[in-house]
């Protein structure tokens, strides 16, 4: 603001810089438009066959190099089979651990870790669920998934938040960091779990690897905003006080975003069991199995079981390491067990912890309670099977007003995405570049319409690949595809969402009922679900958007919710002093203030979408995911085609990351100022 | 170790923090503690204990089971099970973590076996299983019964006809051709645009969906055209009808191996054929000669899949019931 034009006082200023940017991006605007003129009366309507960057045949070779060179390359054999062989002991290990707790010793360590952690009703919570999944008689499987996450949790931690705090440090590191993180989140893990089998062996290894490059995100992502959202007031006390770097980190900066740091082990935990049922694609003996052999048989009644325990065990280690106590520790009264906890000395706490728990487990093992007892199974198949038989024969057709599902996804298809698809398809594939390329310069400028060309371009250059009329299609036209899809999927989830946030984050109540059906919806593997929805939608496109939609409005939920609680009291008391309607307050108030938090829900949204697409192509969505499953499997053959697939998806998550994210710097109301 | 014990017993002014670090050390220590106890588990049986794969369809748990009776009760070879996704199994049994699959379909591993057994020569093909199983287009049966020409290919040419099958999928004008699974082998894309059929190929994505697919259609009475096979579970459970497509030819076989886009035929039949690591003849040679010996005939391998499938039994207990009824079988497998 210092380089104002002078103005008489009576007119306001107006910004040299601001005129510049308009000048700026008129020009921007036309020079965009001239190339993509030019560009289409060169390059045509249509991707030229030309223009293909050898991906494909590329990481073809690579793989089959790797396949042959597995034994004897130095790489695999002194650092890939010493890693492989750190990770099964590892899990083994807790494996072992567990088994030779028994089951009630189990509970006990997990009750007594949740009391401490999370609290009362934690440590309720997560016994609770543990006792589900011994009564649907999956104790077995569940701690053998249980051993898996855990190792997989505590390795994405042990990567994860380190990296977070150095991006939060260095903005340097964080621009690194972020197409990574897109692209470990994105990455379809279909692209390399075979390759993984192939470098790390079959088993746990490779499911430990392939669940924490999915989980690890998170754990950066939300330290570094944790850490990043540190109001500047409360750093400069730190300061002040003259704190080192390494002190501000601990007692300031890292309690202060300690609600965000604690979302981001929810999220790791919730992403790390949201992968049991593909990692088990490699062979794990868990309840991810489970879940695949019943579906085979499309039993979901006897999928549900499984998929059910997954939940209850991801509840179980969600709740026992970020119970609502460790948010708000400081706020209550300690109660009198916690108080006659605090006096004991820190030796007797291990000794009675350990002690307890060691007790318990040598009681079982004399007792003879090896396995959950039997007696007490219960199965809820029947139930299951009836509740989908209703749905499948009540909401298909026949429903007042709305038709049916049936009616509501011919339409989806028929009025939506075939023609939003279409459309993408017949404009010159440099308008719909260009298209992005102006978005880029409005919501950011140069640099970011720059980046997003660089990706659109990109993903044009993926090539072709079999099928489709004429024998082969190009990765740009199925990209295109998968983009109508996306785009609908998001638009239909912030709707969703939002609102629901919103509601969240001002009803502690309402945000306490919605956690664990978020859990669910969350962690539930999505095939148990999707396959009803089949039945119900059809194997199509629609199928697709209900998966998306499903998976991708928890995470919206969540954050908005907390951005609207993490608003400091201050500025919502003067609203109130000021006589503020508690709607004012939150119009007003509240919800600029959340913006940013909000639109990060919005970017996790798309994330989330773009992450399913693979899911959505296995109920009959096609598009990109298609060509990720056909590269999973087809291994040598088509691995490129997965390969290019899988990094089309990334490039266009990266393009609508971007965006989103300049959108929600513009809405920042602290960078406006 | 036993210092690092000591240590975290003395740990009276450890802060907040470092007493979480405490716990940690006090897992790992018991961990490894555990780990050393569990590793010495001297092996003096007779023979090497193998692993065999298991797929996730019933035919795969019934030869890997009945396989399992046997080798443990007369070749003193204990059996573990690895269950697996059957593309997944093959760079197990390249490492030698997974012993052998005894059942492959070809269609799908042409890539595999190139791989593996050729190229690196670290899987060996143990030959046929003895069931072949066959792809082709299928219809539910009350389709063949209300119009009798969509028996053969011939039926679909009709536009009318084809337009049974459409949805918001296929559009009005076009019927849909459905395929589940897209990483089984295909044809149907050129099969449908070298006879000129009324069609749109849509992939469903899955087994999964194209099962859900067909019950839903034979529930509403819905016509559909899919892709399937045999044998397959379902078949016993819906009343399917395959349609029958022109005659394999020379050309086609020739088209196929070409992969020019002239494919316009029925599939050929897949012999299903057995595999192992290579290093399995060393480590246990009986079990090696047992397994490629062993051989169930269709009928064999769909009444032992009818005690699983139909009858809800473990493939453990059927695999034991019919090896007891078949000591013949068995004698011709060690012989």
């Amino acid at each position: 603001m210092s380089t104002t034009v002078p103005a008489t006082p009576t007119e306001r200023p107006v910004p040299l810089r601001s005129l510049d940017r308009v000048v700026g991006i008129w020009v921007g605007l036309g020079v965009v438009v001239g190339a993509v003129v030019l560009g289409t009366l060169v390059f045509g309507i249509d991707v030229p066959s030309w223009f293909d960057n050898h991906l494909q045949q590329w990481s073809k070779s690579a793989y089959g190099w790797t396949v042959d060179h597995r034994d004897d390359y130095w790489l695999f054999v002194f650092v890939f089979e010493p890693i492989s062989t750190l990770l099964d002991t590892a899990v083994t290990t807790v494996a072992d651990l567990l088994a030779l707790l028994h089951w009630p010793g189990v509970l006990t360590l997990v009750g007594f870790t949740a009391w401490r952690v999370g609290g009362r009703s934690a440590s309720v919570a997560s016994v609770l669920s543990l006792f589900a999944i011994g009564l649907l008689g999956l104790w077995e499987p569940a701690m053998a998934t249980m051993a898996i996450m855990v190792v997989s949790v505590v390795l994405a931690l042990v990567i994860g938040i380190p990296l977070g705090v150095w991006s939060a440090r260095s903005d340097r590191v964080d621009q690194i960091l972020r197409p990574l993180l897109d692209t470990a989140q994105v990455m379809p893990t279909f692209v390399y779990l075979i390759p993984l089998v192939v470098m790390f062996g079959i088993q746990n290894p490779s499911a430990v690897l392939a669940t924490v490059v999915y989980a690890v995100p998170p754990a950066v992502r939300l330290t570094n905003h944790g850490l990043r959202a540190v109001p500047t007031v409360i750093e400069e006390v730190g300061v002040a006080f003259g704190g080192t770097p390494r002190q501000r980190l601990l007692k300031v900066q890292a309690p202060v975003a300690r609600p965000t740091i604690l979302l981001g082990l929810n999220q790791v935990i919730m992403m790390a069991f949201g992968i049991v049922v593909i990692a088990a694609i490699v062979g794990t003996d868990d309840l991810g199995r489970l879940v695949l052999n019943t579906l085979q048989k499309n039993d979901i009644g006897a999928a549900a079981a499984p998929g059910v325990a997954i939940v209850l065990a991801a509840v179980a280690l969600d709740r026992m390491s970020t119970g609502q106590r460790a948010v708000r520790r400081a706020s209550r009264a300690p109660s009198a067990l916690s108080r006659l906890w605090a006096a004991r000395s820190i030796r007797d706490r291990w000794l009675i912890a350990g002690g307890t728990v060691v007790v318990v487990a040598v009681l079982s093992a004399l007792a003879g309670a090896d396995e959950f007892p039997e007696a007490w199974k219960v199965t809820i198949d029947g139930p299951v099977d009836a509740v989908l038989g209703w749905t499948k024969e009540h909401l298909r057709s026949g429903v007042p007003v709305i038709g049916g599902t049936q009616s509501i996804s011919d339409a989806l298809i028929t009025h939506v995405l075939e023609p939003l698809r279409s459309w993408l398809v017949s404009v010159p594939w440099l308008a719909v570049v260009g298209g992005f390329a102006a978005l880029g310069l409005l919501l950011g400028g140069w640099r970011l319409a720059l980046l997003v060309t660089t990706c659109t371009v990109a993903i044009a250059s993926m090539g072709e690949v079999p099928g489709g009329e004429g024998g082969t299609t190009a990765m740009w036209d199925i990209a295109m595809d998968t983009l109508s899809l996306v785009l609908v999927s998001i638009v239909i989830s912030v709707v969703i969402a939002v609102p629901l946030g919103i509601v969240a984050g001002r009803s502690r109540r309402f945000d306490r009922a919605l956690r664990p059906l978020l859990d669910f919806a969350q962690v539930m593997p999505q095939f148990v679900y999707l396959i009803p929805v089949v039945a119900l939608f059809g194997a199509s496109r629609a199928t697709g958007v209900v998966a998306a939609v499903v998976y991708a409005v928890p995470p919206a939920i969540r954050l908005t919710s907390l951005g609207l609680q993490e608003v400091p009291v201050p500025p919502r008391e003067a609203a109130t002093s000021f006589g503020a309607t508690s709607r004012q307050e939150l119009i007003k108030v509240q919800l600029p203030l959340a913006l940013r938090s909000i639109l990060l829900g919005v970017n996790q949204t798309m994330l989330m979408v773009l992450a399913t697409v693979v899911i959505a192509a296995l109920v009959g969505a096609g598009g990109l995911g298609l060509q990720v499953i056909y590269g999973l499997t087809k291994s040598l053959q088509q691995i490129g085609q997965g390969v290019a697939g899988g990094l089309s998806i990334v490039l266009l998550a990266i393009v609508l990351d971007r965006l989103t994210q300049a959108w929600g710097d513009r809405a920042d109301p602290q960078r406006r100022q | 170790m036993i210092q690092r014990i000591t240590k975290t017993q003395q740990g009276e002014q450890m802060t907040h923090t470092r007493r979480r670090v405490g716990l940690l050390a006090g897992v790992l220590v018991t961990a490894g503690l555990l780990a050393a106890c569990g590793s010495d588990d001297g092996g003096d049986e007779a023979r090497a204990g193998i692993t065999l794969a298991v797929n996730p369809w019933t035919g795969s748990a019934v030869n890997a089971n009945v396989a399992k009776v046997v080798l443990e009760a007369d070749l003193g070879t204990a059996v573990t099970f690895t269950e697996i996704d059957e593309f997944a199994t093959w760079p197990g049994m390249d490492a030698g973590d997974i012993d052998a699959v005894l059942e492959v379909w070809p269609s799908g591993h042409a890539a595999d076996y190139e791989q593996y057994i050729d190229g690196k020569k670290s899987v060996v093909d143990l030959g046929l299983l003895g069931p072949e199983a066959k792809i082709g287009w299928y219809v539910p049966t009350f389709v063949v019964e209300q119009y009798p020409e969509l028996a053969t290919w011939e039926g679909f040419k009709d536009p009318e006809l084809a337009k049974l099958f459409s949805t918001a999928e296929s559009g009005a004008d076009l019927g849909q051709f459905l395929m589940g699974d897209p990483t089984y082998v295909t044809y149907d894309e050129q099969i449908i645009a070298n006879l000129g059929l009324p069609l749109k190929y849509v992939v469903g994505g899955s087994e999964a969906t194209l099962i859900e697919t067909l019950k839903t259609a034979v529930a509403d009475q819905k016509p559909v055209l899919v892709q399937f096979w045999k044998p397959h579970w379902l078949q016993l459970e819906l009343p399917l009808s395959e349609v029958k497509l022109p005659e394999v030819t020379e050309a086609c076989a020739a088209s196929a191996a070409a992969g020019d886009g002239g494919y316009a035929c029925d599939y050929p039949a897949d012999a299903l054929y057995k595999a192992a690591s290579a290093k399995l003849e060393e480590k246990n040679k009986a079990a090696f000669d047992f397994l490629k010996k062993f051989q169930l005939t269709t009928e064999q391998q769909s009444e032992i899949a009818g005690y699983v499938d139909r009858d809800g039994m473990a493939p453990l207990d059927a695999a034991k019931k019919w090896v007891e009824a078949n000591p013949d079988a068995v004698k011709a497998w060690l012989g």
